[in-house]
């Protein structure tokens, strides 16, 4: 193919190559044909100027007359005739001869006969002959009178001039002849000349056409071979394409696959550090707890990474109040900071001119994360600074970021490699620093997302001053305070009136369980038609609400809630869902959901569910519960259900979810038995969503999996191992 | 061809015919041109038409000054018209054979009479011109008039030392 490609273009080359060479030789032919009709015009021109009279001719006139005036006196003087009229029409004889020796010399002939030294030796000896005669002639005309004795005299000398115009006659012959012969041998030389010329032009000709004919030949192969190249590169392109897209998805996989045993790990050292530990060994958690983030963190960048770099970067733009998101985010960092010595200052207006912009706050949130942990990680004793400035252009208003330290700084070819994946300064950066590159990466591909520009300013020794700016608009709505992590104990929660409608028993004990933990009211109904008359009955601040439920499911419930509530306020609702689809959220938000949030729910997120409802303000419940992007493993569920129900409820839950998955799997077995596999579905989900509930991740998964394909007796079985697995072990 | 011949023939009649009255007068000096044609219009002497040199001289005539290949450089030739000798003798046809006093003769069509103004010179630069300089009579074209004319088909048929001119239908 290449090969083709690459012999048609050398085809071309050579053909071009031929065709100039072929060019300069047909002008060549053409220069030589001009200088050949030059040459025979001249050839002509002079032929014309050559109209003379005919010298053989002439000379044949000459030698006649020659001959006739000696036979005249011949006859006169043989005859003795020497009457007045033979001596008068002699003496015309011999003036016509002397005429003709005149013409001779007089005459302009052809050039060749003139300069001939030996027509000019004959004449001249022919003209001596005539002239001599003169005055015997003119006496013979004055007297009238002939003298035979001078006569015979003269008649010798004519003898002699008449053998002298001979062989001048002969002379001329053979000299004309011969010029006569060579023109014409110079005629057929210029014929063949241009017959020569004209044929190399003809061959020329045809060689340039052949050549042009091989050329668009070649060109149209060189064409036909390009486009097959292109259509491999475009297949080659398809393949690698596809080749990203698959290393994409398992990076996403393997990602998740990863993150899921890191929160176990970072679970358990955080449980473990609130007890008493012996100094070495909570130095020893401590890193554990760090090295654990720091991994999350480098799983978070590369998932991140495959996401931008599979185009999957989605921008929200949502009304944010700026001071809150940069407070959090110095607050998110502050820590760390101080753990490197280092002093951290936000340098803010005081009041921003837009207070409230619209923007994506996680994503601007992450940008600047990863920008003060960068200044963080590469400054020890120093101080890093957060500068926000609104700049005002004539087109919109700009938000410019500035994250100073006073760090080791990068040198200029650093400069150049930053912001390229996979990239660090250099190699020693990422011995002593760790890290994966990508961050900037990342926040280059966010910012520029945003319509921003990101850029760096920076010397060895000197610090670095990474900025961003990005446009905004002001947004009309004043946000709500955001969810913060970071808040105190449940005392200051205000105390709700909350609804939990849940099917699961385990499940109904969890939530209920933190729900009372932080201080709310809880009652609890297990399926949509009681929650439909609890509502009736009496009114609530929040109704969580399971999706999928026997009798009426929540969507169901909700639509029926939000009928009967037409004049009053809404209550608001979230749901609660193990599967967080998106199609299972525009369901929730189509029925008239408030909120959405997928389980297990944890004790942090009911606890921003809770502050987040102000019940002064029933209308800004904007409340989008963020759904966990982390899986709970046993232990931090554990955990959470411990700090707030204390331990030996949670053992509680456990035994209880024991027992019921017992009955469950009893009822699974019957209906399959029955072949009625809408039940087994049904005995499946809330066998999942129980052992989630209770941090049983495993057995919620292959409950989980045996819905997503036909339900075999096998899988079955396999489900009763893993609980019975798990039940042994727990109770040990 | 034809036609043409006949016009010029008729118009060559017409032209004579008015003159046709008179007879040619009778050479006094030496003749130095005889025209002889079948039915001869104003013949003088034997159904001939003979001329001296005052009677030619008498004739409408043309000078002119020209280049010929039998002289050298210009020289000026002066002569009655060939047609006014033909009027003259009341000769019509279509060919005349010019003949020398060396018998070497030229057919030269009328047309060059009727059309040229071709000459008898009689003088070359004022001066009668003797045998011995191709006298006494030389038929010259106008060779000065139409560069044309001056090539071998014309030079064949300017003939000298003329003595007779044989007119033929």
């Amino acid at each position: 193919m290449t090969f083709s490609a690459r012999s048609s273009g050398d085809i071309i080359r050579k053909a071009s190559k031929a065709t100039v060479v072929l060019q300069g030789f047909a002008v060549m032919l053409l220069v030589g044909l001009i200088f050949l009709f030059t040459d025979i015009s001249q050839r002509y021109l002079s032929f014309q100027d050559g109209v003379r009279e005919n010298a053989l001719w002439s000379v044949y006139q000459l030698d006649r007359e020659a001959r006739r005036l000696h036979e005249a006196l011949h006859v006169m003087l043989a005859e003795r005739d020497y009457s007045t009229v033979a001596v008068k029409a002699l003496v015309t004889r011999y003036d016509i001869l002397y005429s003709r020796i005149n013409i001779l010399e007089k005459t302009s002939f052809e050039r060749k006969f003139k300069l001939d030294s030996s027509v000019e030796r004959h004449i001249s000896e022919i003209r001596s002959v005539v002239l001599g005669k003169v005055g015997f002639f003119d006496a013979l005309n004055a007297r009238g009178t002939f003298e035979p004795e001078k006569s015979e005299a003269v008649d010798d000398d004519l003898e002699k001039l008449v053998s002298a115009t001979e062989s001048l006659l002969v002379y001329t012959n053979s000299n004309v002849s011969s010029e006569r012969a060579d023109a014409r041998e110079a005629l057929l030389a210029l014929q063949l000349k241009s017959g020569g010329l004209v044929i190399l032009l003809v061959g020329c000709v045809v060689v340039l056409i052949f050549t042009l004919r091989r050329q668009l030949k070649s060109v149209r192969l060189a064409g036909l071979s390009l486009e097959m190249i292109s259509n491999e590169l475009n297949e080659a392109y398809l393949d690698a394409e596809a080749g990203n897209r698959a290393k994409s998805q398992f990076m996403a996989t393997m990602g998740h696959e990863v993150r899921t045993p890191l929160n176990a790990i970072l679970g358990t050292a955080e449980l473990l550090e609130l007890s008493t530990l012996t100094p070495s060994v909570a130095s020893g958690m401590q890193t554990i707890r760090r090295s654990g983030h720091a991994l999350l963190e480098v799983i978070n960048e590369i998932l991140d990474f495959a996401k931008i770099e599979h185009g999957k970067l989605d921008i929200e733009m949502r009304p944010v109040d700026l001071s809150s998101v940069l407070s959090t985010t110095i607050e998110m960092v502050r820590d760390r900071a101080t753990e490197q010595g280092n002093q951290i200052a936000l340098v803010v207006p005081q009041r921003f001119k837009t207070p409230a912009v619209s923007t994506d706050p996680t994503r601007l949130r992450q940008v600047l994360l990863n920008l003060l942990s960068n200044a963080i990680k590469f400054t020890s004793n120093g101080t890093i600074t957060l500068c926000v400035r609104e700049l005002e252009t004539p087109q919109n208003s700009i938000l410019r970021f500035e994250i100073s330290d006073t760090g080791i700084g990068i040198d200029e070819d650093g400069l150049g490699r930053l912001f390229q994946p996979f990239s660090q300064v250099d190699a020693s950066i990422s011995r002593k620093y760790g890290g994966t590159g990508l961050g900037l990466t990342i926040c280059k591909q966010i910012v520029e997302a945003m319509m921003g520009r990101i850029g760096v300013e920076s010397a060895k020794g000197q610090g670095s001053t990474f900025w961003f700016e990005i446009p905004v608009v002001a947004a009309a709505v004043p946000v709500p305070p955001a969810n913060t992590v970071e808040r105190g104990p449940s005392g200051t929660l205000p105390m709700l009136n909350v609804l939990l409608v849940e099917d699961n028993l385990v499940n109904q004990q969890v939530a209920a369980g933190f729900l009372n933990h932080l201080g709310q009211k809880v009652t609890i109904v297990s399926d949509g038609c009681e929650a439909v008359e609890a509502v009736a009955r009496q009114p609530f601040d929040l109704i969580l609400m399971d999706m999928q439920m026997p009798r009426m499911d929540g969507i169901e419930a909700t639509r029926l809630i939000r009928d009967a509530e037409k004049s009053k306020p809404q209550t608001p609702i979230i749901a609660m869902t193990a599967n967080a689809s998106d199609d299972d959220r525009r369901l929730c938000a189509e029925a008239g959901m408030s909120g959405f949030q997928s389980k297990p729910v944890s004790l942090q997120q009911l606890r921003g569910i809770i502050e987040a409802l102000d019940p002064s303000e029933p209308e800004a419940m904007n409340i989008v519960g963020q759904a966990l992007d982390i899986d709970n493993s046993f232990a931090t569920r554990r955990a959470e259900i411990v700090e707030a129900l204390g331990e030996e409820t949670f053992d509680e839950l456990l035994s209880s979810f024991f027992d019921d998955a017992t009955t469950l799997l009893q009822g699974l077995h019957e209906a399959m038995a029955a072949n009625d596999y809408r039940s087994a579905d049904h005995l499946l989900h809330t066998i999942k969503g129980a052992a989630s509930s209770v941090g049983l991740q495993q057995i919620a998964d292959t409950s989980q999996q045996l819905r997503s394909g036909p339900v075999s007796k096998n899988g079955i079985e396999k489900l009763s191992e893993t609980v019975d697995e798990f039940r042994q072990r727990l109770a040990a | 061809m034809q036609i043409r011949v006949v016009l010029t023939s008729l118009a060559l009649s017409a032209i004579c015919f008015p003159i046709g009255a008179f007879a040619l007068d009778q050479p006094k000096g030496e003749v130095v041109l005889t025209v002889s044609a079948h039915d001869l219009g104003h013949p003088n002497i034997n159904g001939t038409a003979q001329f001296d040199l005052p009677m030619l001289e008498a004739l409408a005539s043309r000078t002119a000054e020209m280049e010929t290949p039998w002289t050298e450089g210009k020289v000026k030739f002066s002569g009655p018209l060939l047609r006014s000798i033909l009027e003259a003798a009341g000769a019509h046809g279509s060919q005349l054979k010019v003949i020398a006093l060396n018998d070497y003769s030229a057919n030269v069509p009328m047309e060059d009479a009727a059309k040229l103004d071709t000459i008898l010179a009689t003088r070359i630069n004022g001066d009668t011109m003797s045998v011995r300089d191709k006298g006494p009579l030389f038929l010259i074209y106008p060779f000065d008039k139409d560069a044309s004319l001056f090539n071998e088909k014309y030079f064949s048929r300017s003939v000298w030392q003329i003595k007779t001119i044989e007119v033929s239908e």
